[in-house]
């Protein structure tokens, strides 16, 4: 078998493809004026950093359980993170009615 | 012998046999592989589409009777032809979309929950040897499929453009995410004794394979069973939990702006969706495709046929239970009694494990019986205290308005007193 | 390297991830924004299988499409705006050059050494990037790799504390979330009202009075 190439797909092609995700979610976080919105490209940073995990545990380690209880523990921190996250912008916009980040650059509403 | 040995293994023949048939036309295994899938996947649509004819024909038939009148007598004898005039009905209905409806949003909806209605079948082991695809991870895969149908209705109810609708797909999807968690709970003891994921492995230990005990699971579990059927009527949105989609009260719900095929699709959804809730009921806790004298994929259909007809009399007995009901149902009653039960079951099933040195007259009769036993009382004892307290609930209710009509009527009587 | 149908599989199932990210922090509707990220994760779960891991896979579809997705549309729907905002803030060009500047170093980084960069082409071998993939022989495995894994979340010695942590993380966020998203009774809405008109006025007083006489204020602080 040739090396580093599982059913014909290298390594690295799983790694270019969660970095890009990851650097569109980057995107998605600095670049958007909706509070929402950026939620979803964290969600898609997180995606990124489950793919990157679960490939290198594959070509690499794959006898011990490590690397998937990292991935699990990432989709629970992803799970909370998006529950608590969206209870604070659906407050936030009961009480400003609006749900754009910069506008809640102070301690009070 | 040899004709019994055929009856047996029918399909398991056929598919050889068409396995056979691609392979000498395509010389490539690759191609052979995924022709053959294909059609595999064709004829499992095939079938549940078939059935879902004959199970809306089934259906009106033995709910009217429930309700003591006649069904359906007039298309063909005995109303035979239903299937096809209601098939008939929906094709030719105008097929319209509301002015400033989500084009895409809205068409792509009723493709969405077919599919995902439809997806539930691969798994499901039909005979020895014949399953769609033995998923190690079968099990939690229905249930992931089955929240992807989630996300159709929200589409469905965004997508018309129509308040009503949204509403209506924002309670059904709250009733829908709230009965995956007893399902998901009650699931865990089938897979705690049976080891393994898959949907194959567990109609395995269900059988006397392997030496195997052959117990079905719904004698080691009856709660979990029971908690689980429920759940999973509560999941298809059927009755007595379709206050959803009831015609005369929220108007048919996230669904009310399709009409003609779409609203048929809908329709589809809904009965493959029960389907195959009863299919996967059969498998993990009434023993799959396993039984004494017929072959076994017409166990399966039997034993499917039986949860479906219990489907059906839940249907035609129960009123519609209200939103509120509901809910409290879900989250005051099933999920503390899922979680408590899986707590004692671990327990138990650990306690009396066969193959324990210590205990050497442990078998699986015996942990079967410790299991249903210890999880029957703590469920009954929770029964008789909801119960219980409901009625407090409800007499006091009664009582009070029994004062406000006292005072009404002492109210009425004195001024007419005073008129006069 | 040869081209199997898994190479195929693959690329589909990249251009349908990144695309649907693509348009996901492009769009200016949220509902289709919302739709998109479920394609994606999908997508992403199609890639746990390819990677021979469909525990994961369905995990991913039960978690992320099941659940989260739900919660964001929900949000969407619940925070719909009357005004149409603008869909990139001022810093949109700043941040896409820097992801783009990221995603090139990071491929850049993961390149095996045969298709690593030579800085200094000719004269000296230096290589920017690379990193020795040949300590990878991919090796088969079973499906026991669940089970290893459970064993290993309640084994003592290995992920059993950061299991229960997650279990009381997600506890905690269950109910945190609830309370803090919760509808507020006409009640409590007067009465959080009445409690930040009185702070706001207790903070106007503090202001005039540091404004005539700040000295005793500040003295008054410092008890």
């Amino acid at each position: 078998m040739e090396q580093g190439i599982l059913n014909g797909i290298p390594l690295h092609f799983f790694l270019i493809v969660a970095a890009g995700l990851f650097c569109i979610g980057l995107y998605g976080v600095l670049g958007r004026k909706n509070a929402i919105a950026m939620l979803m490209g964290v969600e898609l940073m997180l995606n990124a950093v489950n793919i990157n995990l679960i490939a290198f545990w594959r070509y690499v380690r794959p006898e011990t359980p490590a690397a998937l209880a990292f991935v699990a523990f990432v989709f629970v921190v992803a799970a909370a993170e998006a529950a608590v996250g969206l209870a604070l912008i659906i407050s936030v916009y009961r009480n400003t009615k609006s749900v754009d980040p910069e506008k809640l650059d102070q301690m009070k509403f | 012998m040899d004709l019994l040995n055929i009856i047996n293994n029918l399909l398991k023949i056929i598919g050889d046999w068409i396995y056979g048939l691609v392979h000498g036309l395509v010389g490539n295994l690759l191609v052979t592989d995924l022709i053959t899938m294909g059609l595999a996947a064709i004829i499992l649509c095939t079938f549940a589409a078939l059935s879902f004819m004959g199970l809306t024909y089934a259906e009106r038939k033995i709910v009217a009777r429930i309700q003591d009148r006649i069904g359906p007598n007039q298309a063909g004898p005995f109303g035979l032809l239903v299937p096809i005039a209601d098939g008939i009905k929906m094709f030719t209905k105008e097929d319209t979309t509301p002015t400033a409806a989500d084009r895409w949003v809205y068409n792509i909806a009723p493709l969405v929950i077919a599919t995902a209605a439809l997806t539930a079948y691969a798994v499901l082991p039909l005979a020895p040897g014949v399953v769609g695809t033995n998923l190690n991870v079968g099990v939690v895969f229905t249930i992931a499929i089955g929240s992807g149908s989630v996300v159709a209705i929200l589409m469905a109810g965004w997508g018309s453009n129509n308040k009503y609708a949204l509403l209506g797909a924002f309670r059904t999807v709250a009733q829908l995410i709230g009965y995956e968690v007893p399902m998901l709970l009650n699931l865990i003891p089938v897979v705690l004794i049976a080891g393994s994921l898959s949907l194959v492995d567990i109609v395995n230990v269900q059988s006397t394979l392997n030496g195997s005990p052959g117990i079905p699971f719904v004698l080691y579990f009856p709660v979990s069973a029971l908690i689980f059927l429920i759940s999973g009527i509560a999941e298809t949105a059927r009755s007595p939990f379709d206050l959803l989609e009831a015609e005369s009260e929220i108007v048919a719900g996230f669904h009310v702006e399709y009409s003609g095929m779409k609203f048929a699709l809908f329709f589809l959804g809904e009965y493959v969706n029960a389907l195959a809730v009863s299919f996967m009921f059969a498998t993990l806790f009434l023993g799959g495709y396993n039984g004494p004298i017929f072959p076994p994929y017409v166990w399966l259909l039997i034993k499917a046929a039986a949860v479906f007809t219990i489907l059906m009399w839940l249907r035609g007995t129960l009123p519609r239970i209200r939103v509120d009901q509901m809910h409290t149902m879900n989250w005051k009653f099933f999920v503390p009694i899922s979680a408590l039960n899986l707590i004692i079951l671990l327990l138990v099933a650990k306690i009396f494990q066969p193959g324990n040195a210590a205990m050497p007259w442990v078998t699986p009769g015996v942990q079967a019986m410790a299991t249903a036993i210890t999880t029957l009382i703590p469920f009954l004892a929770g029964l008789s205290i909801a119960s219980r307290r409901l009625r407090s609930q409800r007499d006091a209710a009664e009582a009070l308005a029994e004062t406000r009509r006292a005072a009404n009527r002492a109210a009425v009587t004195t001024s007419m007193g005073g008129a006069h | 390297m040869t081209i199997t149908l898994q190479t195929i599989i693959f690329a589909l199932l990249s251009v349908v991830v990144l695309g649907s990210a693509l348009f996901v922090v492009t769009t200016r509707n949220l509902f289709h924004a919302a739709l998109m990220l479920i394609l994606s994760f999908f997508g992403v779960a199609g890639l746990y299988v390819l990677l021979e891991s469909g525990f994961f896979a369905v995990a991913q579809v039960l978690v992320y499409i099941g659940a989260i997705s739900i919660l964001f549309i929900f949000a969407v729907m619940l925070t719909r705006g009357m005004v149409a905002m603008p869909r990139v803030n001022a810093q949109a060009q700043l941040a896409a050059l820097v992801s783009v500047l990221l995603f090139v170093v990071i491929v850049v980084i993961v390149n095996p050494t045969a298709l690593s960069i030579k800085v200094l082409p000719g004269a000296s071998e230096r290589v920017l990037g690379g990193i020795p993939w040949q300590f990878t022989t991919v090796t088969t495995i079973t499906d026991s790799y669940i089970k290893q894994f459970g064993a290993s979340l309640v084994d003592g010695s290995a992920y059993l504390l950061p299991f229960l942590l997650a279990a009381v993380l997600l506890d905690i966020a269950l109910a945190g979330a609830v309370q803090v998203a919760r509808e507020r009774r006409p009640a409590e809405v007067l009465a959080e009202r009445e409690l930040m008109a009185a702070e706001a006025a207790e903070e106007q007083q503090r202001e005039q009075a540091l404004d005539t006489a700040p000295e005793t204020v500040l003295a008054a602080d410092h008890h």
